[in-house]
């Protein structure tokens, strides 16, 4: 072990702007992941969560971080060619991990909902906060998510009284602009319902320029009692981006928790969820859409825990591979001794429109109990002939046909996001992505 | 407007049409009858371009152009509707979608413009209501879930849309019961033109007594081997078809 992180990281481990001494609960916090981070090193091949992907780029890229009080000037032209039309919305909008005030507009919050900037809470409110931040997520971090707690930019918090019912969606809107230098941003948000509580989140990440950057997020969302969470996620970053997301997810009794996946952007987007129920009769819906082209991986772990007995889960996870495209899917759902009665079914089905197109998938269930219904199952499969060939004789060329049928296959999947609005924004980029897809 | 001559194509190493020959002028209807694994879904295959047969003799022209030397969907372009004996289910594939992008396929392929949303749906609504067919299909992917029956009705909702020069429809009859025969019956013959040839691929006099063809061939191991008119038919529905055969073979 040494005192110095892991050659690549140095400048991640800086929390932005924010100085130490604000808040010592915070600071030790901070402390401890960055003593993670060196204890753990860095990654390789022979660690299980990362046999298919290597570290070796991001490490020598040499990401730098973002000066906050430059982001606004980041995007002069403003938010309008990126929003969703017809979603109305409280919106936050971060520019490079920083909460930009300006692209955002909150609008009127009903009683017992509190939106806002994690780094205003941390000045307005920090008791709101200092049981929450890093509860959900616990001590002990896997690399990325502690290197986000030691050194996080800003991010989102949802706060929901008991029973306060939000009728308009929260949008999380996270711009990346490229810059000279490849800097990363390192976004941290916190989204916590208690009893009864219900609200929706859709979640964007979008850039403005096809340029090599790296996105490191961390999501804790933690469901009280009879609380219903819907969260649309959709990942659209540059080409050339890294993007990796920690969603640590806890669910109380007779919860709900809806979370549809679309993974379209990125070189490398790795998603880890790590879910698990605190309470019985609660229920959780993982869904998942990823299209991977040439020069991308498409990277998911599920971690699921069925600690409780009486719980649902569902993890359904879709992918589009062509070119050289390359996705990676990892799926475990851990049954304890005492979930008596759960009931999980976790499904990974791969349709591949190129011979070179890879895919490791590895669904696990791993069941210490005896009276559940568990289920797994995955596919990797290629267009049928036999309905290439329908289409076909109706007049369809051959490569609207195959997009038809690629959308057809996916259409479980964008059906299943919780907005019309945006369903339509990813049905429409699905099809433009397919569209310019190589054929072979 | 058709005119296949001495065709031969394979399946693998197996010859199923051995020299088939077949005329349609144009507004004929034409009803092909035969016993079960003779190769008539396999004629329609061939003519409508579906991979995994091998053509190794004779030719196809359709009005004057080489009909096997062109892809499916420029067949279908071209003109030709295959209804197909198992209509194939697309889950996923919204039908609106579907119907919208085929036929806009077939306009822009025939010069003419795509339609805009208002005068699509009109038209589709017109055409549902032909085949007793209910608006809650548009929604619905592609045969997904369809019943044997509506499956079939929608194959003749597609030919009335896109408005073929010629339809093959192959048992387009079988799995329909009584009421549904005679409304598909119906839907063809309101497509009657002179300008709009028919094949008509049946195991059954019954669509026969509907749908009046001017010709009735007997398709037998791979060839065109007896052909008539409609009393044709009636004679195959009274006395089977070992008579051609013996026919075929004495002769
Ligand atoms: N893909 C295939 N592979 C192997 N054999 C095939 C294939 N397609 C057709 N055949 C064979 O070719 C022969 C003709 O089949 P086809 O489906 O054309 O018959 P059919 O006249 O339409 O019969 P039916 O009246 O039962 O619909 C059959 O013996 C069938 O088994
Ligand atoms: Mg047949």
């Amino acid at each position: 072990m040494s005192d110095q992180a892991p050659t690549g990281f140095e400048t991640w481990l800086v929390a932005a702007g924010s100085a130490a001494g604000e808040h010592e609960w915070l600071d030790r916090q901070r402390r401890h992941a960055a003593e993670q981070v060196r204890e753990l090193g860095v990654p390789n091949t022979k660690h299980e969560s990362w046999r298919y992907t290597s570290l070796k780029r991001l490490l020598e890229t040499g990401f730098s971080r973002v000066d906050e009080t430059r982001v606004d000037d980041l995007v002069p032209a403003g938010i309008d060619a990126y929003l969703v039309p017809g979603l109305d919305s409280h919106r936050i909008v971060m520019v490079n991990g920083h909460y930009s005030p300006r692209l955002s507009a909150l609008g009127e919050l009903p009683p017992g909902v509190r939106i806002g900037a994690l780094r205003e809470f941390l000045t307005s409110d920090p008791d709101a906060l200092r049981e929450r931040l890093n509860a959900v997520i616990g001590p002990q971090q896997p690399l990325f998510s502690a290197l986000n707690t030691a050194g996080s930019d800003d991010g989102l918090v949802v706060l929901l009284e008991r029973g306060a019912i939000l009728e308009r969606p929260i949008e999380l809107i996270h711009l990346a602009v490229g810059m000279e230098v490849p800097r990363v941003a390192q976004p941290r948000h916190l989204i916590a319902l208690a009893e009864g509580a219900q609200a929706a989140l859709i979640e964007r990440y979008i850039s403005l320029n096809p340029e090599l950057y790296c996105t490191n997020s961390v999501l804790e969302l933690a469901l009280g009692r009879d609380a219903t969470l819907y969260h649309d996620r959709i990942q659209m970053e540059s080409p050339q981006a890294f993007h990796i997301t920690g969603l640590y997810l806890d669910q109380a009794a007779n919860s709900h928790y809806q979370g549809v996946n679309i993974g379209l952007g990125g070189a490398w987007a790795r998603t880890d969820i790590i879910a698990r129920f605190s309470g019985e009769h609660a229920q959780c819906r993982l869904q998942g859409l990823y299209l991977a082209g040439d020069q991308q991986l498409m990277d998911y772990h599920l971690d699921v825990e069925h600690a409780v007995p009486n719980c649902t889960s569902q993890e359904n996870f879709k992918g589009i591979l062509y070119g050289k495209g390359r996705a990676v899917f990892d799926g475990r759902v851990l049954v304890a001794r005492n979930a008596q009665r759960t009931d999980a079914a976790m499904s990974n089905k791969n349709l591949m429109l190129s011979e070179h197109a890879e895919v490791d998938t590895k669904p696990q269930l791993e069941i210490h109990a005896d009276d559940v219904k568990c289920s797994h199952g995955t596919t990797v499969g290629q267009i049928d002939a036999e309905m290439l060939f329908y289409l076909r004789s109706r007049g369809l060329s051959a490569s609207l046909a195959r997009r038809m049928l690629c959308l057809g296959f996916a259409g479980e999947i964008i059906e299943s996001i919780h907005h019309e609005a945006v369903r339509e924004v990813v049905a429409e980029q699905v099809g433009a992505r397919l569209e310019s897809a190589p054929l072979d | 407007m058709l005119s296949v001559n001495g065709l031969k194509a394979k399946v693998g190493e197996t010859e199923i049409l051995k020299g088939l020959d077949l005329e349609v002028k144009p507004g004929e209807i034409h009803a092909i009858m035969g016993p079960n694994g003779s190769g008539k879904s396999t004629f329609s295959h061939v003519l409508s371009g579906r991979d995994g047969y091998e053509v190794t003799g004779g030719s196809v022209l359709f009005e004057g152009q080489d009909l096997l030397d062109m892809e499916p969907e420029e067949r279908a372009q071209a003109g030709v509707f295959l209804a197909f004996q198992y209509p194939v289910e697309l889950p996923g594939v919204n039908n609106t979608y579907f119907l919208k992008a085929a036929l806009n396929s077939i306009r822009k392929a025939r010069g003419e413009s795509e339609l805009d949303a208002v005068t699509f749906m009109r038209l589709i609504k017109e055409k549902l209501k032909i085949l007793h067919l209910d608006d809650s299909l548009l929604k619905r992917a592609v045969n997904s879930g369809f019943s044997g029956g509506e499956k079939k009705r929608n194959e003749i909702f597609q030919m009335a849309l896109l408005e073929p020069k010629l339809a093959i429809l192959d048992e387009t009859d079988s799995g329909l019961d009584i009421d549904a025969l005679r409304v598909v019956a119906d839907g063809v013959n309101a497509l009657r033109s002179p300008e709009r040839s028919m094949i008509v691929v049946t195991h059954y006099q019954r669509l026969l007594d509907y749908i009046e063809p001017d010709h009735v061939h007997v398709l037998a191991k791979g060839r065109i081997i007896r052909s008539g008119g409609k009393e044709l038919a009636l004679e195959l529905e009274e006395k089977g078809y070992g008579w051609v055969l013996e026919q075929e073979q004495a002769a």
